[in-house]
């Protein structure tokens, strides 16, 4: 859970403190009638002045706190506690308990609220007797289903099987590994139900229909004052605007709770700081270069400082050649990418470093300057064709929206353009497919929709993000034949980020090994793959899984993440190699041998 | 096609699950119904009365004949009689429903109109001054009960500024400004609280949207911004602001029972609030079943609207 924002707690805390401490105020009694004074000014005794029937407008407002929220809360209370109870048994129980628990939350959902209380009304009278059973009646479902849906998701996690296994008592499960687990939610619906309670009793109330006069409520009392509005307006002004300010309280309190409860963090975001050109290294790229990375580096940043995903990536692609950028997850290989194409996601920022695409460097271009590029002469595809495609429009108009955002071309002509496309990738009766909506597609299809999209402006870079990820073997191995046999035709350079080692080993000419946001070795897949210059290269090597079966060495251990980087080589912690020295100053990528780099100080021992 | 008649099927059993349970909910109250409807301030009533009353009701048969006969008439269109003045509640219920539709159709127009833009533009200039004021005040709007907007309403515009009248009905076909003049309020009023919930979703949504890998896509394609909005982070944005949309019409057919009755607006739910004083209850059944009736519509309309809207639903 995180921090809970303190401003609506104390504010919805001094509002039911003091209904709680009315009675110690020594206000008037606020059924006391004093028809002489009627509609009397404020006065010492009377601070809000007398209501039509004389009565003390401060003590009516105060008591009326003190009977809208009673109402409120015990009607959630009871919903809760009802609630709770019957999530959790439909939850755990399942069976006719589960149906009837969710389907007769769905009956009570068919009634507008208000009319199901006003249908109850009729036959029971008014009254907090009828009230408070009423609302809790209509509040029940948010319960059941929070309680519910939490019973279901943590039903399915080991430990709860695990602790059935055990032999604890299904009683002791429930409550003991479920309660804790839903708390947060039920909490969010208890103040969301104690908020609609207040707003659904002052509007029985003011109808007649719910707190029954003469005690105080604000309700009751927008109603009565209805009446002498022209006289004194103030008596309407006072319960309007205590009734507001609670429930504003009240709704403050219930989007904090949900923040609060939210397991996604917010982490704030910033502008592109103007540092960009400070840090920019004075270098030029290599004449003719695809994409020239020199020095990038990645921020975020947190409540504590700036973290650094992605530290100082350089490296170079020349056109017709494919180099792989290799690495565990959180290794900073996709952050690279999308940076180059000026695509970060908003928390993310480049914080230093030049990346040319063809001469110009993309870092310091305008939005619009980028566009022009994006699609045009770079191009990239992503891991998940599926969520990376429109759901709501054809295969082909999307793959025909590339075309058009870089050139004219009529509706007519784009269609037959996305088709021949989806012919070029490979797709059966592409006249057919190019209708689709992605979801009536396979994985592959999908995939391949992807790659004629990014190639439809021949592009001379294309990045592909572990393209192959997502899909079976069979159709990892096509989807890989297709990029090189595509590369090869259009002389494109291509830069593929890929966990997968045999992958590498298929489709690149060179490749770039990242760990912990940092490039570890650079050079040529066969001279890597047959020495490697880096300890980590080495253990990623051992742990491909053989195909002789016997077993792969996995690399003890985790990645270090961003904000925890130990000191001196990040690998040290993992790496077989280290010694005490590794631990501290700084490391840089040396060229140690012919188009070979490494980062690590002992790379000539490891021979 | 298969889905539309699923949905029409779940509809349908949801209103009879409706009216089954407004069946029952008079022969559950502990107590003999009649005696209970005729009780008024703890008075005893009259035994001739209380007989009668039964014979009307039906209470006199058997549970199973009551259920089948009732069920029968609702079948043909026939609510039962007012135990007020003995007409027939569905002709009543005719001829105030327009009214009521009238008031939530010019409710929505206003709050679409007003929301919606208004949601995007947050959306697109997140954090900026424009958000964090329409926030605010949507917040605010939210916070205040329709019934107290109602009645602020009246004290400061018809009362105080003498902008627009109190309260009240002309038909559109006696006198067209005077009956949009009357019809002007009681719509404003439910239209802001609409209007700040349809901000807050349509300003969640394109965020959530605006996240999506397929924006990211459509970004790398190099497309341009106003039709990366226009094409994708709206179109696909819609289907959940449509959902909201649907089902706040539909808790405001309930809500507007308090702005029918702070307008003196004659619609269905000033209908319903004078049943429930009067404890009418055949009147108050046929109300109560007709809205809901139109809230399970509402709902069915929704599900269709939104396979309109999303191909993957249509499927599913
Ligand atoms: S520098 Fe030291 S710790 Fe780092 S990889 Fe090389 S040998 Fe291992």
């Amino acid at each position: 859970m995180q921090r809970l924002r303190p401003g609506p707690v104390v504010a919805v805390g001094t509002i039911a403190f003091l209904a709680l401490l009315v009675p110690l105020f020594g206000l008037d009694n606020p059924l006391h009638m004093d028809i002489a004074h009627r509609l009397a000014q404020p006065t010492l005794a009377h601070p809000l002045g007398q209501d039509a029937y004389g009565r003390d407008v401060l003590a009516r407002l105060l008591w009326g706190a003190r009977v809208s929220l009673a109402v409120a809360s015990s009607s959630s209370a009871l919903a809760c506690l009802v609630g709770t109870a019957l999530g959790l048994a439909g939850g755990f129980l399942r069976g006719p308990v589960e149906f009837l628990a969710l389907r007769g939350m769905d009956v009570v959902l068919c009634f507008p609220p208000l009319l199901l209380a006003l249908l109850v009304v009729t036959l029971l009278g008014p009254g907090a007797p009828t009230l408070i059973p009423l609302l809790a009646v209509l509040y029940l479902p948010g319960f059941v289903r929070v309680v519910y849906a939490g019973v279901l998701s943590v039903r399915t996690q080991d430990y709860v099987e695990a602790m059935r296994s055990l032999g604890a008592g299904r009683l002791r499960i429930m409550l003991g590994t479920i309660l804790p687990n839903v708390g947060g939610p039920v909490l969010v619906q208890f103040s969301i139900a104690a908020a609609s309670a207040v707003v659904l009793e002052s509007g029985l109330s003011f109808l007649g229909l719910g707190v029954v006069p003469p005690a105080p409520s604000w309700g009751l009392m927008i109603g009565e004052a209805r009446a002498t509005m022209m006289q004194a307006p103030l008596l309407l002004l006072w319960p309007c605007l205590a009734l507001s300010v609670t429930i504003l309280a009240l709704n403050a309190l219930c989007d904090a709770l949900r923040d609060a409860v939210d397991p996604h963090g917010i982490t704030r975001r910033r502008r592109h700081g103007g540092l960009l050109d400070r840090l920019a290294p004075g270098l030029l790229p290599a004449p003719g270069a695809a994409l020239e990375l020199a020095g990038l580096t990645i921020a975020i940043d947190t409540p504590s400082g700036p973290i650094h995903p992605v530290r100082d990536v350089s490296l170079r692609v020349m056109p017709h050649e494919t180099l792989a950028l290799v690495g565990e997850s959180g290794s900073g290989k996709s952050l690279t990418g999308l940076a180059t194409m000026g695509l970060l996601p908003p928390i993310a920022r480049v914080a230093g470093g030049a990346a040319w695409i063809e001469g110009r460097d993309v870092l310091r271009l305008d939005e619009a300057a980028l566009r022009r590029l994006r699609g045009a002469t770079v191009a990239m595809i992503f891991q998940d064709p599926l969520s990376s495609l429109n759901p709501v429009q054809r295969i082909a108009t999307q793959i025909g929206e590339a075309v058009q955002a870089h050139a004219r071309s009529p509706a007519k002509a784009t269609w037959r353009r996305a088709v021949e496309l989806l012919r070029h990738v490979g797709i059966p009766d592409p006249e057919r497919r190019a209708h689709n909506f992605p979801h009536e597609m396979s994985g592959g299809m999908r995939q391949r929709a992807m790659i004629a999209m990014a190639i439809a402006n021949q592009p001379r870079l294309l990045i592909a993000d572990e393209p192959t990820t997502a899909l079976d073997v069979t159709i990892q191995a096509q989807v890989l034949e297709l990029l090189a046999a595509l590369r090869r035709e259009s002389g494109m350079a291509l830069i593929f980020i890929t966990h997968s080692l045999p992958v590498v080993a298929e489709i690149a000419d060179r490749v770039a090994v990242m760990y912990a946001g940092e490039i570890v070795e650079q050079g040529r897949v066969a001279e890597v793959f047959a020495r490697p210059l880096h300890p980590y290269t080495a253990a990623l090597l051992a742990s491909v899984p053989r195909e002789d079966g016997s077993l792969a060495e996995a690399i003890p251990g985790t990645v270090p993440p961003p904000y925890a980087l130990p000191p001196g080589c990040a690998f040290a912690p993992r790496c077989r190699f280290a010694r005490a020295d590794c631990s501290s100053g700084t490391l840089a990528l040396t060229e140690v041998m012919a188009e070979r780099l490494t980062r690590c100080r002992r790379w000539s021992d490891l021979a | 096609m298969l889905f539309v008649l699923k949905r029409i099927g779940v509809s349908v059993l949801l209103v009879w699950v409706v009216a089954t349970i407004v069946f029952l909910a008079i022969r559950m109250v502990p107590g003999d119904p009649a005696t209970i409807l005729l009780s008024q301030g703890g008075v005893a009533p009259d035994p001739a009365a209380v007989a009668q009353l039964r014979i009307q009701l039906g209470l006199n048969q058997p549970l199973g004949m009551q259920y089948v006969a009732d069920m029968h008439r609702l079948l043909v269109g026939d609510l039962g009689q007012s135990l007020q003045d003995q007409t027939p509640v569905a002709g009543e219920i005719l001829r105030r429903l327009p009214r009521t539709l009238e008031l939530i159709g010019a409710a929505a127009v206003l709050a679409v109109l007003l929301g919606l833009p208004a949601g995007l533009l947050a959306a697109i200039r997140r954090g900026g001054a424009f958000d964090r004021i329409a926030s605010w005040l949507a917040a605010v709007a939210l916070a205040v009960p329709i019934f107290v907007v109602g009645t602020l309403m009246v004290a400061i515009f018809a009362q105080g500024l003498h902008w627009a009248p109190a309260g009240g009905y002309v038909s559109f076909a006696r006198h067209p400004l005077r009956h949009l003049e009357l019809l002007a309020m009681p719509a404003a009023t439910i239209a802001i609280g609409l209007a700040a919930i349809l901000f807050r979703m349509t300003r969640a949504a394109v965020l959530d949207v605006s996240m999506r890998d397929y924006i990211r896509t459509a970004r790398a394609k190099g497309v341009a911004p106003r039709r990366i909005l226009a094409r994708h982070v709206l179109r696909n944005a819609l289907m959940p602001i449509v959902t909201v949309l649907a089902l706040n019409l539909g808790s405001l057919l309930g809500g507007t029972v308090l702005v029918e009755y702070v307008f003196n607006w004659p619609g269905l739910s000033g209908l319903l609030v004078d049943a429930v004083n009067a404890r009418d209850y055949p009147e108050v059944q046929g109300v109560v079943l007709v809205i809901s009736v139109l809230f399970v519509a509402l709902n069915l309309v929704v599900d269709l609207l939104y396979a309109l809207l999303d191909p993957r639903v249509r499927h599913g």
